[in-house]
Order: structure tokens, then sequence, then C-alpha cells
């Protein structure tokens, strides 16, 4: 008896467990397969499409003021993107801040030399499943998702590195 | 019921040992042109088998192009011992396979549009741009029947395209027959950088055949001005 209700209730979190990766599907289900494409406002008033950088690797980074990682991770993606912009890497920053003049103003204090576009719509949230930041991708020449991260502590920014140079080689 | 048992599993083990041997002997046959120049009676089983992709390329190739047959004859005179034949042969049936798939591709596209939006209550709105010296445009909202259907962001790309005469494809939806009003707002940079912000209005018949919208973005000269029409094409 005592081992048909344990059975019962491994049986419950396997399907709990189910059911919840089928509502919230992890990043990674991306990899491999095309980036959703988005068009967003970037700070200097111009509208970015992601499709528009098919032929370089493109690191997008979604991320959001509130979020202690994120503002770590920031510096260290300027720095990436200083070294690996005029060999075909473009850093994209999305900011998915409701509060659009907050985040331009963070975003403006930061002094970034990539692009930080605002997103203040759910939808490329749920495009890229979004459930915790800062989440980092990275997408190959040909539109596809080779790598996905998401969070950061200091040393990630090494296995960025070994993945941009592989993208870039190819 | 043992022996009823054993007889079963007899012939199945039979049964698989056959067709083992059976896969065996066609792989033989299949596998020996690859090796070197097969026998004349191995080459006509190859030329036969409907399934074998090489030999259905001779009939498309082209007439410069080596027949599958003569290939492995050819390959007995090359060095290296690879039939080159073979590989542009295989390379030509890979290229003819390629473009059926994308004629397959534009085939279920066309229906899908077709399933989808029915000529009937088929509405399309397009976006056009002549001149544009005193506009820059930046986004297009749709609304049909107070309804937001679309809102599209410009990259200078896109923008740059339909000024070069691009004609783009914004709205594509269903409608029912009757009246219907179409509203259009346009933002942008206009006249000595300001930011702009304009709106077209429509009101138009739905009928049984598709509705084609175009939203047109023109210079008025006289007034430094630009100008947002909407055009109903019947």
């Amino acid at each position: 008896m005592h081992r048909v209700s344990e059975t019962r209730v491994l049986c419950g979190f396997a399907l709990g467990a189910l059911l919840a990766s089928a509502a919230f599907p992890a990043p990674a289900t991306l990899l491999g397969k095309p980036a959703p494409d988005f068009v967003l406002k970037s700070l200097d008033g111009s509208n970015l499409r992601l499709s528009e950088y098919r032929g370089q690797v493109v690191m997008v980074v979604f991320w959001a003021r509130w979020e202690g990682e994120a503002r770590q991770e920031m510096p260290v993606l300027d720095h990436i993107n200083t070294t690996y912009n005029r060999s075909g890497l473009v850093v994209l920053g999305v900011s998915v801040d409701e509060d659009a003049r907050r985040a331009r103003d963070f975003a403006q204090g930061m002094k970034l030399g990539y692009p930080v576009l605002l997103d203040t719509t759910p939808d490329i949230g749920r495009d890229y499943s979004i459930q915790r930041m800062p989440l980092t991708i990275l997408v190959d020449r040909s539109g596809v998702v080779r790598f996905s991260s998401v969070g950061y502590k200091p040393g990630d920014d090494r296995t960025y590195l070994d993945k941009i140079r592989e993208l870039l080689r190819e | 019921m043992n022996f009823k048992y054993r007889k079963l599993s007899n012939m199945l083990r039979s049964g698989v040992l056959l067709g083992g041997l059976a896969l065996a002997a066609v792989t033989a046959v299949t596998a020996t042109p690859a090796v070197g120049a097969p026998p004349a009676a191995v080459a006509d089983a190859q030329s036969a088998a409907p399934a074998a992709p090489v030999a259905a390329v001779p009939a498309t190739a082209p007439a410069g192009s080596a027949p599958a047959d003569s290939a492995p004859a050819d390959a007995t005179g090359a060095p290296s011992g690879q039939p080159p034949g073979d590989f542009k042969t295989l390379d030509q049936e890979v290229q003819r396979m390629k473009k059926d798939v994308i004629e397959l591709n534009k085939d279920l596209f066309v229906l899908q549009e077709e399933l989808l939006f029915p000529a009937n209550t088929q509405v399309a709105v397009y976006v056009s741009m002549d001149v544009g010296a005193f506009f820059a445009l930046d986004s297009v909202t749709v609304k049909i029947d107070n309804k937001e259907v679309k809102n599209y962001l410009y990259t200078a790309r896109e923008a740059d395209a339909l000024l070069k005469g691009a004609v783009q494809e914004l709205y594509l939806g269903n409608l029912k027959v009757g009246k219907h009003e179409l509203v259009a707002f346009f933002t942008g940079k206009g006249p000595v950088e300001r930011d702009y912000k304009r709106g077209a209005t429509i009101t138009f018949d739905k009928g049984v055949g598709a509705k084609y919208l175009e939203l047109k973005i023109t210079d008025r000269v006289e007034k430094h001005q630009p100008e947002f029409k909407i055009k109903d094409w019947e």
C-alpha cells in the first residue's frame, strides 16, 4: 500500500514537471532553430531588425535594469563587442523593462558601445521563452540559435568567447 | 502447446534467416558497381532497379553528361579508382531535388494563402512611398473597424527600399462583406527633422472579391509637407 502511494507521488511529480516544461519551455528549445525575428527601437531612435544581421554572428542579450547579474554582464559584453566587432560580431542588448524611459536612462548611464533596444511588449520575451535574466543568445551567420545561457557569473565570458570564436571561424 | 510454440519459433528463425540472406544478396548486387567495373548482367540489373537514384538520372541529365551505365566503365581507367561520373550525376540529382523542394514549397505557400485568406473575404493593405523628401518613415499602425491589426516598425533599409520604389504588403486578413473603416497612422520625421504623426482614413465597401488598399506617402512640394493617401484598388 505504502509502495503504491509512493509510486503515485512520483508519477504526480513527473506529470507536474512535464506540464511545467510544456508551459514554460527552456531557452534550450531554441537551440538549432532559427532565431525568432524581431524589430525594435534602439536608444538612438533607429529601428533594428535581427534578420538584417544575417551573415554576421549576433549576440543577443535580454536584460532588465533591476537584475544584478545583468548589470555585471553588460560591461563584459561591451568589452567583447569592442574586441570582436571588426571580426563580424554584432552585440544587441534588449531591455525588457516596461518603463522605457528608466531603461533608457540606465543604459545611457552605462555608456555602452553596442546598440540597446527597448522592448516594452511581451511578444519577444514569449518567443524567446524568457524566464530569468540575463538571457544570452548566440545566433550564427545563417540566423540559427547556436548557444543560449541564462544568468551570469564571473567566468561565463570565457564560454562566450569560445563560442564566439567558433562561430566566427565558420 | 510446447510443440506449437517450437514450430512457430523455428518458422520465425528460418524467416529471419531467409530475410537476412536476401538482404545480403541485394547489398552485394547494388554494391558491386561501386567497387569496380561491373559485369554486364549486374549493370542491367542496376538500370532495371526503379528505386536506384543513379539509374534514374540519365533520363534527365543533359546530353554532355556521362550516363550512369558508362560511369563505372570510365572508372576502371581512372587512376584514383573513384568514378567521377557518379559524383556528377549525384550532384545533378541533388540539384534537381533541391529545385523540386523549392517548387513544392512555393506551391504549399500559395495553397496556404488560398486557404487562410480566401478571395471572397481577403483584404490586403500595401504601403508605397514616392519621393519622401519631406518625410522619413518610422512606423505605420493600421486599424480596421477600430481594432489595431498591424503595427510595423521600419528599419533604415526597409524605408530606403520603399523610397526606391518597393511596395510592401503590410497586412493580409479577412473581412466580412459590407462597409468597413480603415485608419492608418504614420509616424516618422517630418520637415526640419521634426517628429511627425499623421493619420489617413478610408471607408470602403467589401464586396465578394478580394479588396486591395494602398497606403501612399507622397510629397506636396508646394506646401513642403508630406501627404498620406489611401487608394482603393477595385
